[in-house]
């Protein structure tokens, strides 16, 4: 049988049942688009995360207390909540010495309760220096100034906020700019507010971002005396991995380490946190394309019930066409066309299906905020996975019916009831 | 053109043997017209299905066109069974969604005939059961009579050497199953073998050669001199 002529039989039939067609294809339809949409959903996501990592610029290099992890996956021991205080201010200062190194900041982190008037809000505080703002890219702010050297090295109790921190607490109308505010019960002037709204990197929220001068935040809020990162720059004219093995260096040197394999930090550049945090979202993205898949298999099995129940109904079918010269290959080929067919039309309708949602998903996010920056994903590879995976289904769901019919005796398919 | 020696067949059901056909010996030449007759049981379904390549016999031999079946693969009963058989039967097995050019098309399907050849070919047997009229029309939606003249070109279109007509006028009235048996006469009449089974004497009295069977033997095997009028079926 030409496979042309296969082809022509299978579209008769499909074409035939139609409504039966198009309910049996829902099930591949709902599982392509499934798989689609959750695999560009997960590259949006990815291109979000890493376009935050790289807004850091390609020559700051984070320092965080704790030993390195064993594999890229996991976090340093500091970010999993366990206080290690290895970070300390004589760090700061023989960082600073180095050549190779622009700035080194120290950051602490906390949160608290945010009171201005009646009004309250519990947001995460920074403390930090007056280099914060040039390494965080963040010096540019709409009223006000940033806090300065003086401040820190003073103690002064003076906060930068960020514009929606301000609106909140004063409304439309009220100048923000030395007003005076508690956070956690400490009194702060407002010196301030930071003209860039939505997220900055590592989805730090600018909006409601609150910076102190670190002495204070180290004194006064949380009673401690280490840091809990130092964000180096690098400088320019030196390579990223060559200021890294300074810093261990100059690191180990000062926690009187000498087995590198026992040191009490973990430094991290760009490069390495896109590295984990691609693998990361990759796993994710692959499990959740996973999950999806099983809605795949259930619309497969939809696919082989319903092909079984139309051998059945097809059987004296089956039966003439083999009394007149079709032999179990040709049978066999004829059904696993319409099976294919079936996955395959299935497929094309999920891309199409998973397409729309993955838009509607993209327009709708940005109309509500804008400033996250989310982006259109809708991968090439995706498109072509969900077209392979369809006519796999299809022969893999197909091939059991096809088989049967096949198979058939055309004695006893002529003679079925 | 059909030889068989001693043929037998028995099935197995449930460790019961049942013997089918209990060894037919007989020759068909090529252009005869042979009505195999006999009563329920008598095994003349059994000994159609083994001479058109349905089945294989358990036993004996049996030798179309000078090829024994035991020799050939089932592809090759597959393909003889395209290009050298044709086939009617009592309950039409037509693709009732299909139209008259599609169902006639079928066998086409699985033959060497390149499709730009086929319309001619399927246009001249619907022609030659005299339904040119019906060509586009859904075969679910003509009567009895035509249905099994829709089968005949089906039979017909690959210019079969045998026809084998299992009961063919079984579910048709009369006057339609007068009108089917002239058609293969006619057939028959131009050179084409037929082979015939069935119950009723007076379709079977259409054929040059009538061969009864009982209990899977061949009971008598005789000419027929003296033609039926050729009115009404019974």
């Amino acid at each position: 049988m030409l496979v042309r002529d296969a082809f022509k039989t299978a579209t008769r039939s499909l074409t035939h049942g139609k409504m039966r067609s198009i309910l049996t294809m829902l099930g591949i339809v709902i599982g392509i688009a499934s798989v689609i949409i959750l695999m560009s959903i997960g590259q949006s996501a990815q291109d979000l995360i890493i376009g935050q990592v790289q807004s850091i610029g390609s020559n700051l290099i984070i320092v965080v207390p704790g030993a390195p992890s064993g594999s890229g996956f996991s976090a340093p021991a500091s970010a999993q909540g366990i206080v290690i205080t290895s970070l300390q201010q004589k760090d700061i200062d023989a960082l600073a010495r180095e050549p190779a190194i622009d700035l080194a900041v120290p950051e602490v982190r906390g949160q608290a309760e945010v009171v201005y008037g009646n009004t309250n809000k519990t947001e995460s505080y920074t403390g930090s220096t007056a280099d914060f703002f040039t390494v965080s890219n963040l010096a540019k702010v709409s009223e006000g100034q940033t806090f300065s050297k003086g401040d820190v090295d003073s103690g002064n109790h003076v906060v930068v906020i960020g514009p929606d921190l301000a609106q909140t607490l004063f409304g439309p109308n009220v100048d923000p700019i030395n007003k005076i505010i508690r956070v956690k019960d400490v009194s702060f002037r407002i010196v301030g507010v930071l003209a860039k709204s939505g997220t900055g990197a590592f989805g730090v929220d600018i909006g409601n971002i609150i910076v102190m001068p670190i002495t204070v935040a180290q004194k006064q809020l949380l009673g401690i005396t280490y840091f809990n990162v130092i964000v180096v720059q690098a400088n320019a004219s030196y390579d990223v991995n060559f200021v890294k093995s300074r810093i261990s260096f100059i690191l180990q040197q000062n926690h009187g380490i000498t087995d590198s394999a026992k040191v009490d930090f973990t430094i991290q550049t760009q490069a390495d946190i896109l590295s984990i945090l691609g693998s990361i979202t990759s796993v994710l993205t692959l499990f959740l394309a996973a999950i999806a898949s099983i809605s795949l298999i259930v619309g497969g099995i939809g696919i082989m019930n319903i092909m079984l129940v139309s051998v059945t109904e097809r059987t004296r079918e089956i039966g003439l066409r083999k009394a007149v010269g079709a032999t179990n290959g040709d049978i066999l080929q004829q059904f696993l066309i319409e099976s294919v067919m079936l996955t395959f039309a299935g497929g094309v309708i999920g891309i199409a299906f998973g397409a729309v949602v993955v838009g509607a998903v993209y327009f709708g996010i940005n109309a509500f905020n804008p400033a996250l920056g989310w982006t259109f994903a809708f991968p090439l590879s995706s498109v072509v996975l969900g077209l392979i995976v369809s006519g796999v289904a299809g022969i893999a769901f197909g091939i059991y019916p096809a088989r049967q019919a096949g198979k058939k005796n055309p004695i006893d398919a002529l003679r079925y009831e | 053109m059909i030889d068989v020696r001693d043929l037998k067949k028995e099935y197995t059901d449930e460790e019961t043997p049942t013997r089918a056909l209990r060894g037919v010996t007989f020759t068909i030449n090529k252009g005869e017209f042979v009505s195999i007759m006999g009563p329920s049981g008598s095994g003349k379904s059994t000994l159609l299905q083994i001479l058109s390549f349905l089945d294989r016999p358990t036993g004996g031999s049996y030798t179309f066109q000078n090829k024994g079946i035991e020799e050939m693969t089932d592809q090759e009963l597959a393909h003889t069974r395209n290009k050298d058989m044709g086939f009617v039967f009592q309950s039409f097995n037509l693709l009732s969604r299909l139209t008259v050019y599609d169902n006639v098309e079928i066998p086409l399907l699985y033959s060497d005939i390149l499709p730009a050849k086929r319309r001619t070919l399927i246009e001249e047997a619907v022609r030659s059961v005299g339904l040119e009229e019906k060509l586009h029309t859904e075969a679910g939606k003509l009567s009895g009579g035509q249905k099994q003249r829709v089968a005949i070109a089906r039979a017909l279109v690959t210019d079969p050497n045998v026809i084998f007509a299992d009961e063919p006028t079984g579910n048709l009235d009369s006057e339609s199953g007068l009108q089917i048996m002239e058609i293969l006469a006619s057939l028959h009449a131009k050179g084409r073998t037929v082979l015939l089974v069935t119950h009723e004497t007076q379709t079977a009295e259409f054929a040059d050669r009538v061969i009864r069977m009982k209990d899977g033997r061949v009971e008598s095997d005789t000419m027929i001199t003296e033609r039926v009028s050729r009115g009404p079926l019974k």
